[in-house]
């Protein structure tokens, strides 16, 4: 039976782990709910982000520099692929558009492979995240509840950029009813574009996160994928709330459960997605007749 | 008849002799590659029937082919069973009933939802393998020491060790295999699932239990998978956890696409490509490590540009000129109906005594959300008349008649067909019994032809809701083809029988539509809307028709276009905000000024 | 001067022939009635004045410029204006941000003090969701959709179906008021007295064909028409 100390660290852990969760699936859903397109290739932008962290902290040593950059990094891959790719694909069937992104991860994949090597890559903690805190019942290492804060604060200004927003009032009336956003004068395809970026931004500011937490290897990215797939499905396909409480919901059964038995932890999640399925198939949050 | 029965068994022969040529002409040396190649195409066989003719892509067959693998090997290493061949049935076996867990699940949502939920059951099959049961897979080592098979015959036993043995048990299921999924999809089950590929609804809606046939699909993907599955571990000696990875998933969706979705030999075709490839650039000096960013890259390419895979292209040019394809298109020659017979042979199947009500319904309410679609609707329809639901929009007569075909389900009230409580039905039930429906908006199988068409509609009530005759062909239910003649006939269509119904005229489509509905001999046809968009010559044309298939059948009609209403129709009931207004002759109901004043607006301004 | 010119259009829904050589003229600050009964084409004409449907042939004028083979984001930035006969409202959006979303595009949006002096009730009701409003409420918020725009032309497609007769006469005073705000306006309407309470003139479609056009005077002078073509 674990102690106070032990639950509660790891009460923390999941939140961490599920704040990147979230971060992540806030972005697959947004390009899922406003293009229809799911995003196969988000795990090789997560790990994108993670590998242009490990360049810009080589380098540079400042951290925000690597927040920065990553974002910029794949703010510019999100505008590339979607010119030059996706966008040949929205009026194709659905299981076209899964095809080709799977494709282009593992083009990503097997790019940085290629340019860096299997072998994992160690990115340094920055300078003030070293260090443990002392909560009274136990002790957490820092950088963790940093990591807690800066999703925190990402994934505020993605809220704000979502409901606060021209943009995100268009993005928001798109996912619902494209028709009638271009019956009120808004060319949606236009939107699209930062669309796809901004949820690669997600996926790559997610990677540069956890990069100091973990390996870097190349094949990074594809538990985050699956386990985003998991939370998009429980949250709602397309809801932004849905994926920000799925991911916390996720991140916290995955470090709960690895506490009583590390063996079962996946497969609570697993479980977890199953009983929506059967109860609930549209999600937490997810709307009617979407998918 | 001789040469067509050598032409359908052409590709069998081809393969049959590929199978002996191609390591002769290639070398021992070519073994390896080549089994490899044949078992990737045996696991792509099931494959190819669940998502080229079923369109359902799922990114998690690696569950099934891991699973067959490692119970089989789990059985042989473990001395559990001594039997090679036992241990591989019983593999084959946990793979199928493991996809019949994951089917059951996965399968109530399609798409990309589907495809999603598959990818996190295959991936939770990895975890599974790597962890909780490693005590059983031997974790992230795998199995090694799985035996050979062996076949004793008499006092001569061979064991199927070595390159040319393990190639020859290979080519040898893998054919089985082939001749198997040959036959599925020549079958009246490959049809349908061909059917639901392209029109879900309508096949449903035709008397077949779709849900059925997508979970034996999905179970035939499995069982192929864990066939397959089960055969590397031997081939190899050795069972990996890589059998159970995402990337495995990905490989047999990828080789598929390339080889072409759509024909059975598409992922062997794609597997034979991307393995010699691979193996191909990875001697290239500069290249070598980049061969997987090449094939990707060529992936892509081949996705965006020619959409239906390399082997899949050549086929579609292919069946440009025989429309039909590989499903039987033409039965053999038989004689014309005689208009008696075609009249005998449109008959209902179940008629309810004279005098007795084909339709009783008794006070139906529906409501979506706030919105009161229908209230209290009473109507009742005696053995073979024709009666006709009209009123302005938002009357409620398409919730009406979505009610009557069993695509709603009323909040109270009952409804009775032929006597018979039917008012909880689905479809595909209405279908089987005797109730059919006509859609507004053409609900047709636009890569079938019109003969193709038919014969899924007259397929559903001799079948029955699901059957799994994978052993005789679509074509050879001689009723079956007597009744699609008979249709043909009467909808005027024979000289269209056998090209694809996207190529039609509008008009010619609406009669096959008509048909469909026809086609599971109702006792009653619902016609929704069945002169929308036509041209008067085209109206005067289905207003005919519907006099002709009349005939000891009981038709409910809606209808905008008042003329054909008062022509056609013995009796109208109005409905008016979900209401039934009131009910009459033609001759009450024109007069009848509370109807004036519905349609026109009855409020004073 | 001609505001909106159709002139031989053939509409398809699919390949369903739907709009046969179609043709008709609306003068500026005009309001026209399309009546005609279901599967007439009515519907079908307003969808493909906005775009949302392509004439196979035949041609489109706004304000003399040719607008049939335009996207419909297009079509509505130069001053046309659907109103569905769904309404479609975003269900998720508040009604502020409803009418917020519908003004970004324009040239000359209304002020919003404008919008709710002319539906108080709209106004009311500013911080619900779309999804929570009723029949009548959601057709306001439809109409002021279109009117936040200011648009040239409006297109009302039902605005009187599903509606309670209280709350249909309602609506009848928001169009009376929208009429004398001076855009062009097209309405059809199955409901005949509402329609010719509002119109200067009618049109009458019968499956897809054009059979009739005068004034609401002239179509009560020939009561073959309203039975023949209107009604049962």
């Amino acid at each position: 039976m674990p102690t106070l100390g032990q639950f509660l660290s790891q009460a923390f852990n999941g939140l961490a782990f599920g704040s990147l969760l979230a971060l992540i699936s806030s972005g697959l859903t947004i390009i899922l709910g406003t293009l229809g397109v799911l995003n196969f290739a988000h795990g090789a932008m997560f790990m994108l982000g993670a590998y242009t962290a490990y360049i810009i902290l080589s380098h540079f040593g400042s951290y925000a520099a690597a927040l920065f950059g990553g974002a910029l990094a794949l703010f510019i891959v999100g505008i590339i692929t979607e010119r030059v790719l996706i966008r040949r694909y929205y009026d194709r069937p659905p299981q076209d558009q899964i095809l080709v992104t799977f494709g282009l991860g593992i083009m990503l994949v097997e790019a940085t492979r290629y340019g860096f090597g299997g072998l994992s890559q160690r990115v340094p903690l920055p300078s003030w995240g070293h260090g443990i805190v002392n909560f009274g019942y136990f002790f957490y290492p820092m950088y963790r509840v940093e990591v807690i804060a800066i999703v925190a604060v990402i994934l505020i200004i993605f809220y704000l950029l979502l409901y606060r927003t021209s943009m995100g009032l268009i993005v928001r009336a798109g996912i619902e009813d494209p028709m009638m956003v271009g019956l009120l004068g808004i060319h949606l395809r236009r939107v699209f574009m930062i669309v796809f970026s901004l949820g690669a931004v997600a996926a790559g500011i997610a990677g540069v996160i956890y990069a100091p937490l973990s390996s870097v290897i190349p094949d990074m990215g594809e538990p985050f994928l699956v386990q985003s797939f998991v939370v998009v499905v429980i949250g709602g396909l397309g809801s932004f709330p849905g994926a920000v409480v799925g991911g916390i919901v996720v991140g916290e059964m995955l470090s709960l459960t690895t506490m009583f038995n590390p063996a079962y932890a996946q497969a609570a999640i697993y479980a977890a997605m199953t009983l929506v399925l059967i109860v609930r198939p549209r999600g937490l949050f997810g709307a009617h007749g979407r998918m | 008849m001789k040469s067509s029965s050598l032409a359908r068994w052409m590709p069998e022969i081809i393969v049959a002799v590929a199978l002996v040529v191609l390591p002769l002409v290639f070398g021992a040396n070519s073994l390896d590659l080549l089994t490899r190649i044949l078992l990737w195409g045996l696991f792509g066989l099931g494959f190819s029937l669940l998502f080229g003719f079923g369109g359902l892509l799922s990114f998690g067959q690696a569950a099934f082919y891991g699973t067959g693998g490692f119970v089989t090997a789990y059985l042989l290493t473990g001395n559990v069973i001594g039997n090679v061949w036992l241990s591989i049935v019983i593999g084959v076996g946990a793979a199928a009933l493991f996809s019949v867990a994951v089917g059951v699940l996965a399968l109530r949502r399609v798409g990309i939802y589907f495809a999603m939920i598959t990818l996190a059951f295959g991936e939770l099959s990895y975890f599974l393998e790597n962890s909780p049961l490693s005590h059983f897979t031997g974790g992230e080592n795998g199995l090694p020491g799985i035996p050979a098979p062996s076949l004793q015959l008499g006092s001569f036993k061979y064991v199927f060790t070595g390159s040319w043995p393990s190639y020859e048990l290979i080519a040898a299921l893998f054919f089985v295999g082939y001749v198997l999924a040959r036959f599925i999809i020549q079958s009246p089950v490959g049809n349908v699932l061909i059917g639901i590929n392209q029109n879900p609804g309508r096949t449903a809606a035709l008397g077949h239990h779709v849900p059925g046939y997508k979970l034996a699909a999905f179970v035939l993907a499995g069982a192929y998978a864990g066939l397959a599955g089960a055969l590397l571990g031997i081939f190899q000696s050795y069972m990996p956890p890589s059998a159970f990875a995402l990337d495995t998933s990905g490989q047999l969706v990828i080789q598929t696409v390339i080889g072409g979705a759509e024909i059975l030999l598409g992922p062997t075709i794609g597997a034979a490509i991307w393995l010699s490839l691979r193996d191909f650039l990875q001697q290239v000096p500069v290249l070598g490590d980049l061969w997987k960013f090449i094939l990707g890259f060529a992936f892509v390419l081949l996705v965006t540009l020619l959409r239906r895979g390399m082997g899949g292209e050549l086929y579609a040019l292919w069946l440009r000129k025989r429309p039909s394809g590989l499903m039987p298109a033409t039965a053999a020659a038989h004689e014309r109906l005689t208009p008696a017979e075609v009249v005998e042979l449109l008959q209902p199947l179940t008629a309810p005594e004279d005098g007795a009500l084909a339709l009783d319904v008794q006070s139906v309410s529906k409501s979506y959300g706030g919105i009161h679609a229908n209230s209290d609707v009473t109507f009742k329809v005696p053995a073979g008349a024709l009666y006709a639901v009209i009123g302005p929009n938002g009357a409620g007569k398409s919730t009406f008649l979505r009610m009557l075909a069993g695509e709603e389900h009323p909040d109270s009230g009952s409804i009775r067909v032929n006597g018979v409580e039917r008012t909880a039905t689905d479809v595909t039930a209405a279908a089987q019994n005797g109730v059919a429906k006509s859609f507004q908006i053409n609900q047709l199988f636009p890569h079938l032809t019109v003969r193709q068409n038919l014969r899924l509609g007259a397929s559903g009530h001799y079948r029955g809701r699901i059957r799994f005759d994978i052993f005789r062909r679509a074509d050879s239910i001689a009723a079956v083809e007597k009744l699609v003649d008979a249709l043909l006939d009467e909808l005027d269509l024979t000289q269209h029988a056998d090209v694809a119904v996207d190529t039609l005229a509008y008009g010619e489509k609406r009669r096959l539509e008509l048909g469909l509905a026809l086609s599971s001999r109702p006792s009653l046809l619902l016609l929704d809307e069945p002169l929308a968009g036509l041209s008067p010559a085209e109206r005067e044309d289905v207003k005919q028709l519907i006099k002709n298939i009349r005939r000891g059948r009981t038709i409910v009609l809606v209808e905008h276009d008042m003329d054909a209403v008062f022509e056609l129709a013995e009796r109208i009931m109005v409905m008016h905000d979900g209401n039934r207004l009131t009910e009459g002759d033609p001759g009450t109901i024109q007069k009848d000024s509370q109807v004036q004043q519905a349609y026109l607006g009855g409020i004073d301004f | 001067m001609s505001m909106i010119e159709l002139d031989k259009v053939n509409s398809y829904y699919g390949d369903s022939h739907i709009l046969f050589d179609v043709s008709m003229e609306v003068r500026e600050k005009e309001v026209v009635a399309l009546l005609g009964r279901n599967g007439a084409g009515k519907s079908t004409t307003l969808k493909t004045l906005a775009g949302v449907l392509h004439p196979r042939s035949g041609a489109i004028r706004l304000a003399g410029e040719p607008i049939h083979s335009l996207p419909t984001y297009e079509i509505a930035r130069r001053g046309l204006q659907l109103v569905p006969d769904e309404r479609r409202i975003f269900g998720s959006l508040t009604v502020a941000e409803n009418l917020k979303v519908a003004s970004l595009t324009a040239t000359d949006p209304w002020p919003i003090r404008r919008i709710y002096d002319m539906f108080p009730r709209l106004e009311e009701r500013k911080e619900s969701r779309g999804g929570n409003l009723s029949g009548g409420e959601q057709q306001m918020l439809a109409i002021a959709r279109a009117l936040i725009r200011d648009p040239r032309v409006i297109l009302l497609d039902e605005p009187f179906e599903g509606l309670a007769p209280v709350i249909v006469r309602d609506i009848l005073d928001v169009c009376r008021r929208l009429v004398q705000e001076g855009p062009t306006v097209i309405i059809v309407e199955q409901n005949l007295r509402a329609a010719l309470s509002l119109a200067h003139r009618v049109y009458v479609l019968n499956n897809g064909h054009m059979v009739f056009t005068g004034t609401p005077d002239e179509l009560k002078a020939n009561p073959d028409v309203t039975s023949r073509y209107i009604g049962i």
